[in-house]
């Protein structure tokens, strides 16, 4: 009966109406999956990228642009007015990268900040007046649900099965790889740079299955867009030739691939070069001459394919060949020449530190010191991705079955980013949409041949055997490059027992994955690096608060123009929790600058005092895990602030100088002079010994004792410690006031007597008249 | 003032000369040898001679240990290096403007001097800066480099020396041309261009072919993402052991791996990958229902089994992880 009811839904054209209102309903709520996993807990996060967008929308796009973040980083909250203000006179003072300054318009990617700014302006107009800080907060959703939707696009182009865009665009939704870096809140280039990248690849694709301009304008256009909001559009400068180039070695040039690359090529490069900070690299630096190169052998390619129609002689062809093997060598070798003599930048850092993996560890520890430039250890795959790390294998396989021009895509993405993201782990965000749509691929196919209701026919297998196999025969002869395992017909599932088992399985797996995902992401992902959870002994959850209790703390005790010095890391949190100017953040790209902070923490007090007066310091703030156990603290990072320091001053930091004689990195009795004198470990274990009794400190983190003798501070005071210690809050003192240095300072306040006059008194003799 | 200046010259000139032919001093005597033969061989007496107080020339010393039987490797791996930097000091600064002497002194020739020093380990630098003259350091201590970070470069050396020595020239390192090398490179190149030209007819079915390109396309995909590159860079071991006299397979902790426990894993992400790939295409083109019905139970049962081992390993790495699947 039912069936009969429905009957006229699901054939012809109503059919296929029905079909499409069931999809589109199907991604909406994919969409609102893929928003609603992510809300499990709200912090914003990088306070830079939305102090930035604050100051774009008071203030305007072309005062954004020339925004030199050197005066009050913004007007306060609670004036949040529309009304776009001049900036008012204020003292001019720097906030960021203090003594430098930053000139904000042209050291970032303003893709994200103008993104927000422009959905801000829309629903004002459209009188809905909502605060720019929510916007902020869930953009990241937004755009994960368009991520979701882009894949969708982009997966139904590789195949004719319509479920599997739709798992693709499940899979994107709620993978746990991308959650990490779309949470609400985390408001950061990710956020919508993975849309931009899977939307830029469905655009290509689609320009060059139809090698229409208006495509390959559009991609050109998402190019820039994606160029204007995160570094990584280099993978796409790279990716999209490669791709053309495999292509024409295939033997697959066509007249639609010229099109689509030329229009790309030529639109995008004008585009990416509109974002001041990006500039003029797309001429002048190697990571975006691949893409020149594959555009001048297209004009080559294309010009013989030209020749060819006009000219039969085979000889002449052949010459032209030839010819144009000639010009690639020469213009390889003044690429060459150009890279050598210095007119076009060598390869930047980070893309040498991807290729030659040792090259970061020696030339620049700036970058290997990084937590997300770090190797990828398979578990962290499998966490991130779950049973898709082994759909994926299958899914590009099946993408051998037709091979067309979007299929070896797919192939050589599959194979470029996951060499990526094994050398990196912030590069597992480039990996996921392909495992996604692999992965779809494969579990679609599977269940396109199980989900079928009718059972083939069996054939008489006696009676026409040597006929089957003949025509299998013929067939394998038809379609000679196909694959293996595909070379017979597809007949189907014969037994219903079957079919329910495999079924069952696959959905059994595909529940695991989305038990995985909500785990992953209500565990792992959830938590924002400022707040800290914890579980007590009786398994109730404790917060730890520290964070925000010590930025608090030098909101409302420190000057407002009080200068924080503290390891990179944190500055960003600094500048926009507590408010203060800092001397290096997240961003910073001066490595000097950098290295001046390492060279203050790793130094003698004598030596650390001088840098600190230079550079205005008033706090110094580090963060100390011994007490709770917490390892991401400053000790435990200590040694790259040696090694970046030492990059710049060799002879006054030595890295063998922190560590024993054994070679070991030690922090209690066995530590080295040098790292007991260096103002790092001072700070952090500065009046440690008082909370346990006497010769009992112990330091959780590196699990060892502490000397019985905690380090003596005289240039700084202890200004503030948090509750758990977590965070440690240094003054540094000024001058002294009858110009005795700190040390002698100190020793008197402790009514210790000068040594000097020790010394001369000598022994004391027994006086004998 | 032209003619003061040509005058100090032809002045100082005169007086180099005049230093050359007297050869009195020590550093002049050993720069002369140096010409001849670089880095200088030393002795315990002639680097006492070199190294005493006071001298006006700054000495770099090779403490190191050739012979076969200490089997030091490092230091026979360094000495290639140290004989280049040696000659192109010599060739670059003939003379002797740079005052420094460069010499090695081999524990064979020298024990006396080891023992002085109580040196346990070679090959170590000395770089002895001067005590008198203009660039003079009160102390006259050398200063030590180690060769903690493995074998070093020639370069590497004289960036480190040019950091303590005093102003002066610094000759760099000229490698000769490696002739043996390029007419390697060069043949090899030839002969792989003639061979690939004569082959091409029979290489080219073998370069279309899907089935070898899918092949290296999964391994290269399998490899990776079982974590062979983090292997790669931190330089895991591949197994090791579990205190117990057995061998411990998985190594304890999320961002740790073995190098074994890597391809366990890529094995199996491939059996799950073949097992799905046989289900998806293999088992619907079998014309004969019983044993397709065979296949879908094996494979099927295989991908079963797979996963929850997979699972199971993966709750060994992360302790918290709740989910699993039944035999495992």
């Amino acid at each position: 009966m039912a069936v009969e009811v429905l009957e006229p839904f699901l054939k012809g054209d109503t059919g296929r109406n029905t079909r499409g209102l069931l999809r589109l309903i199907i991604l909406c709520t994919i969409a609102a999956a893929a928003v609603a996993s992510r809300l499990f807990s709200v912090i914003l996060d990088p306070w830079f990228n939305f102090r930035a967008t604050k100051y774009l929308v008071q203030n305007g796009f072309y005062s954004f642009w020339d925004w030199f973040d050197d005066r009050e980083a913004s007007h306060p909250v609670a004036q949040l007015v529309y009304e776009p203000r001049k900036p008012a006179e204020e003292p001019k003072r720097t906030r960021t990268w203090h003594p430098l300054g930053r000139v904000t318009g042209g050291t970032l990617y303003p893709g994200l900040m103008v993104t927000s700014g422009i959905i801000y302006h829309v629903l004002r107009f459209l009188s809905m007046p909502v605060d720019i800080r929510n916007i902020c907060v869930l953009l990241a959703p937004g755009f994960s649900g368009l991520t979701a939707f882009a894949s969708y696009l982009i997966t139904s182009e590789m195949t004719t099965s319509p479920s599997a865009g739709l798992l693709a665009a499940i899979f994107m939704g709620i993978t746990p790889g991308y959650i990490s870096r779309s949470v609400a809140g985390s408001y950061d280039n990710e956020a919508i740079a993975i849309f931009l990248l899977v939307f830029t690849f469905f655009l290509w694709i689609k320009s060059v299955k139809n090698g229409s301009a208006m495509w390959g304008a559009l991609t050109a256009l998402f190019y820039g867009y994606m160029v204007s909001a995160w570094g990584g559009y280099v993978f796409i400068t790279n990716l999209l030739p490669l791709h053309t180039f495999v292509l024409i070695c295939m033997g697959r040039y066509s007249p639609r691939l010229y099109v689509s690359y030329s229009t790309w090529f030529a639109l995008g490069t004008l585009a990416s070069m509109q974002v001041p900070f990006v500039g003029f690299l797309p001429i002048r630096s190697s990571d975006h001459m691949s893409a020149l190169g594959v555009f001048g052998l297209l004009q080559l390619v294309a010009f013989v394919e030209f020749i060819r129609q006009q000219v039969p002689n085979k000889q002449f062809q052949t010459l032209l060949r030839g010819l144009i093997f000639v010009v690639f060598v020469v213009s390889m070798g003044v690429l060459v020449l150009l890279t050598v003599s210095g007119v076009i930048a060598p390869w930047s850092g980070r893309f040498y530190s991807l290729w030659d993996t040792g090259y970061a560890k020696i030339h620049i520890p700036i970058i290997a010191s990084v937590s997300e430039h770090q190797p990828t250890a398979w578990p962290a795959f499998f966490f991130d991705l779950n049973l898709m790390i082994w759909l994926f294998p299958a899914g590009v396989y099946m993408c051998f079955q037709q091979l067309k021009d979007e299929h070896v895509f797919v192939v050589i993405y599959a194979v470029l980013a996951s060499y990526f993201a094994g050398v990196m782990v912030r590069l597992m965000l480039t990996l996921t949409p392909v495992v996604c749509i692999a992965a779809a691929l494969a579990i679609s196919s599977i269940l396109d041949t199980y989900l079928v209701a009718e059972n083939p026919i069996p054939k008489e297998t006696q009676a026409n055997g040597q006929a089957t196999s003949d025509s299998i025969k013929s067939a394998a002869d038809v379609i000679k490059d196909s694959l293996r395992s595909t070379r017979n017909p597809v007949l189907g599932i014969y037994s219903y027992v079957s079919k329910a088992s495999v079924v069952g399985a696959v959905t059994t797996y595909l529940l695991l994955f989305v038990l995985h995902c909500t785990w992953v992401t209500s565990n792992a992902y959830s938590s924002p690096s400022v707040v800290l959870a914890s579980k007590l002994p009786d398994g109730s959850q404790h917060i730890i608060d520290d964070y925000r209790e010590a930025y608090y703390w030098l909101r409302q005790n420190t000057p407002d123009k009080a200068k924080i010095m503290s390891w990179w890391d944190y500055g960003y949190q600094i500048g926009g929790m507590a408010d203060r100017p800092t001397l290096v953040d997240n961003n910073t790209w001066n490595n000097t600058h950098i290295a001046t902070v390492g060279k203050a923490m790793s130094s003698r007090e004598e030596v650390s005092y001088p840098i600190l007066r230079q550079h205005d310091v008033d706090y110094v703030l580090v963060v100390f895990g011994g007490l709770l156990g917490y390892s991401g603290d400053d000790i435990n990072k200590f040694l790259w602030m040696v090694r970046i320091s030492e990059g710049i001053w060799p002879d006054e930091i030595n890295e063998r100088n922190y560590f024993t004689a054994r070679g070991e990195y030690r922090v209690d009795d066995e530590a080295t002079p040098t790292m007991r004198n260096s103002l790092m470990y001072k700070m952090s274990y500065y009046n440690y010994n008082a909370l346990f009794p006497a010769g009992q400190a112990q330091d959780r983190v590196r699990g060892s004792k502490l000397p019985a003798e905690g380090p003596q501070l005289s240039t700084l005071e202890e200004a503030f410690t948090s509750e758990n210690w977590i965070i440690r809050i240094y003054k540094v003192k000024d001058l002294d006031n009858v110009g005795r240095d700190h040390g002698s300072a100190v020793a008197f306040d402790k009514g210790n007597k000068k040594k000097k006059t020790a010394k001369r008194r000598g022994a004391r003799v027994l006086r004998v008249e | 003032m032209k003619l003061s200046g040509v005058l100090s010259l032809t002045l100082l000139s005169s007086l180099c000369l005049g230093a050359k032919r007297s050869s009195g001093g020590t550093f002049e005597n050993y720069h002369a040898k140096s010409q001849s033969y670089a880095p200088l061989r030393l002795d315990d007496a002639s680097y006492d001679e070199l190294t005493a107080t006071p001298r006006n020339h700054s000495v770099l010393v090779l403490l190191t240990a050739l012979e076969a039987r200490f089997g030091c490797q490092l230091c026979r791996d360094f000495q290639p290096e140290w004989d280049l930097l040696g000659r192109s000091w010599a060739k670059g600064d003939r003379h002797g403007d740079s005052r420094v002497l460069l010499g090695t002194l081999d524990f064979a020739d020298g024990k006396g001097t080891f023992q002085k020093l109580m040196l346990q380990t070679a090959p170590i630098f000395l770089l002895f800066p001067p005590t008198s003259g203009r660039n003079a350091k009160p102390d006259g201590q050398p200063i030590r480099y180690d060769f903690t970070a493995g074998p070093q470069s020639a370069e590497q050396v004289v960036g480190w020396m040019s950091r303590y020595l005093p102003d002066g020239p610094k000759p760099a390192v000229q490698r000769p041309l490696n002739y043996v090398r390029i007419i390697t490179v060069t043949t090899t190149l030839l002969g792989v261009l003639s061979f690939l030209s004569v082959a091409y007819p029979y290489i080219l079915p073998v370069i279309q072919n899907r089935n070898l390109w899918a092949g290296i396309s999964l391994i290269t995909i399998l490899l990776f993402t079982s974590g062979h590159m983090f292997n790669h860079i931190r330089k895991v071991p591949y197994v090791a052991g579990n205190g117990q006299g057995g061998i411990s397979y998985f190594a304890g902790g999320f961002s740790n791996q073995f190098g074994m426990e890597t391809q366990i894993v890529a094995a199996m992400y491939g059996t799950l990958s073949f097992a799905t790939i046989a289900l998806a295409l293999r088992v619907p083109r079998m014309s004969d229902p019983k044993r397709q019905q065979l296949a879908v139970f094996i494979w099927g049962g295989v991908m079963f089994g797979m996963y929850s081992f997979l699972l199971s390993v993966f709750r060994i790495k992360n302790g918290g992880y709740p989910f699993h699947l039944p035999p495992f």
